[in-house]
């Protein structure tokens, strides 16, 4: 009788949705399932070769190293532009957003203009190699998820009533004391969230990456390079040991994720 | 003899959006125990604010015991705020949101927990301390905020409605309580309320706030008496006459 009476409940416009939300389910399923199949099947002594485990290594460690980064710049970024009067706030924060709606190759390319110039190879020449070097990809990662990870911080920060940072200063704290006791404490899940689509974004980066150190096999070979390469060669099996490896790590993300989203909710 | 004035709202002016705060001028006195009565979107949040120094007037100047209060940084001002929704750090237990001020100023550990235990007791939030916020009752919070914001021994307590959230059985505990505060630690204690009762119950003065001007100060008990422009009596009819369908109900 209740699946009766629900159906009957049932409008035109729900079944035109419902219809719709099926067909980007399984849009997004085929994709999911033929990944996992075929990834099974690839795995093999090919799945533990050294040049994945190189390739995961390196996407691990550079991923790391860039998500750090953004946390540590991505931060004191947001605090100015939520908490403090600044002349001309507006165009930074669209300045600061605007990489977001380029493309990664883009982004890739301009980092290569950048220290391809003259300033580029004095930095190269003071030890800070970043084209065709493991610091290119940390930067390329950076330039792509910081903009992300400020957009995520800033969005934490607004939230945070502000009477409270006002209470905790009326109370005696000064304002980096406020910030680490009140405002950072309330955008803990957020930051964490932040954390770890960064660092998941990281790992599946390609495009800004292949324009500042090209993909060299097992020199700057990440997971996504190496699907690349390997498709380039023809080595099926080996592109879809890195593909399997992608799939497993964001979705452990996207669980982890989900967690602190639903403990902020 | 006249006692000092604790704040001084010089001819003070402020523009949010829409809303302004026109010319406003008031004199509290040290140990005054003072009422911003006004109907629901008067200003009286922003002024109280505003007396805090969280807003910087376009004319006009705030002082907070003879010095501009803007010209000091928040935790140099000497004064507690409690919000009408009390505003509580969510984070920390009760011990934490108490023992916050203490921990900033860095109160001697001993000196710190005879206070604690001196506001505990008065307060009677004993059994409270281990909980979150997210679980106290309105009146349980609100006697937290309390003891949060006495616990440094502010020269000035700002209260906005703080007891609007109360039943009557718990606002009437609170009236007393608030009265024992101010005997015991004479700190000069600035509410808004919009309901004439509280504010003739507690203050010794009140200030009359309609669309972001003062339009009146008098003594507490002369509310009803002598001349005052239309829009205010109207105001003050209007609650009278509710207080007095009330009391006829009840």
């Amino acid at each position: 009788m209740n699946i009766k009476q629900s159906l009957r409940k049932i409008s035109f416009f729900d079944v035109i949705t419902i219809l719709i939300a099926s067909i980007v389910i399984l849009f997004i399923l085929s994709v999911v399932v033929m990944l996992i199949f075929k990834g099974i099947a690839s795995i093999n002594k090919e799945f533990f070769s050294k040049e994945i485990i190189f390739a995961l290594t390196l996407s691990l460690s550079t991923a790391s190293i860039s998500t750090i980064v953004c946390l540590l710049f991505g931060i004191p970024t947001a605090y100015v532009l939520t908490k403090t009067k600044i002349p001309f706030k507006r165009f930074f924060e669209v300045l600061i957003e605007l990489p977001l709606s380029l493309p990664n190759l883009v982004l890739g390319l301009s980092l290569l203009l950048i220290f391809a110039s003259p300033f580029g190879k004095m930095l190269s020449e003071a030890g800070f190699r970043v084209i065709f070097s493991k610091a290119g990809i940390v930067m390329a990662h950076t330039l792509v998820n910081l903009p992300f990870v400020i957009r995520m911080i800033k969005t934490a920060f607004r939230s945070v009533d502000k009477r409270l940072e006002f209470i905790a200063q009326s109370l005696g704290a000064s304002k980096f004391k406020s910030f680490l006791l009140v405002t950072l404490p309330l955008s803990r899940n957020a930051i964490v969230g932040a954390v770890i689509l960064a660092w998941s974004r990281a790992l599946g980066e390609f495009g800004a990456t292949l324009m500042v150190v090209g993909v060299t096999r097992m020199k700057t070979e990440t997971l996504p390079a190496s699907i690349y390469l390997n498709i380039a060669t023809g080595d099926m099996g080996a592109a879809m040991s890195s593909a399997v490896i992608l799939l497993i790590i964001s979705a452990a993300s996207l669980f982890l994720f989900n967690c602190f989203q639903k403990d902020m909710r | 003899m006249k006692k000092n004035n604790m704040v001084c709202v010089n001819n003070f002016s402020l523009a949010l959006g829409d809303f302004h705060l026109n010319q406003i001028c008031l004199d509290i006195e040290e140990g005054e125990i003072f009422a911003i009565l006004g109907p629901t979107g008067a200003g009286k949040t922003v002024l109280l604010e505003s007396i805090a120094g969280i807003y910087e007037g376009e004319k006009g100047v705030v002082f907070l015991d003879g010095k501009r209060v803007c010209d000091s940084a928040p935790n140099k001002r000497d004064l507690a705020f409690v919000y009408q929704d009390y505003a509580l750090f969510p984070h920390m237990t009760v011990m934490e949101n108490i023992k916050f001020g203490l921990k900033m100023k860095k109160i001697d550990k001993n000196k710190g927990n005879e206070r604690i235990n001196e506001l505990i007791t008065l307060l009677k939030i004993e059994h409270l301390m281990n909980r979150y916020p997210a679980n106290l009752s309105g009146g349980e919070k609100q006697r937290v905020a309390l003891a949060r914001a006495l616990v440094l021994n502010p020269k000035l307590l700002l209260m906005d409605e703080p007891f609007s959230a109360l039943d009557p059985k718990t606002k009437e505990q609170m009236y007393q309580l608030i009265k024992k505060i101010h005997e015991a630690f004479g700190c000069t204690i600035i509410f808004i309320t919009h309901d004439f009762n509280e504010a003739q119950r507690l203050a010794f003065r009140i200030g009359i706030l309609i669309g972001g001007s003062i339009r009146g100060v008098c003594e507490s008990q002369a509310l009803f008496h002598g001349n005052m422009e239309k829009d205010v009596e109207d105001f003050l009819i209007r609650k009278e006459i509710n207080m007095k369908m009330v009391s006829n109900l009840n």
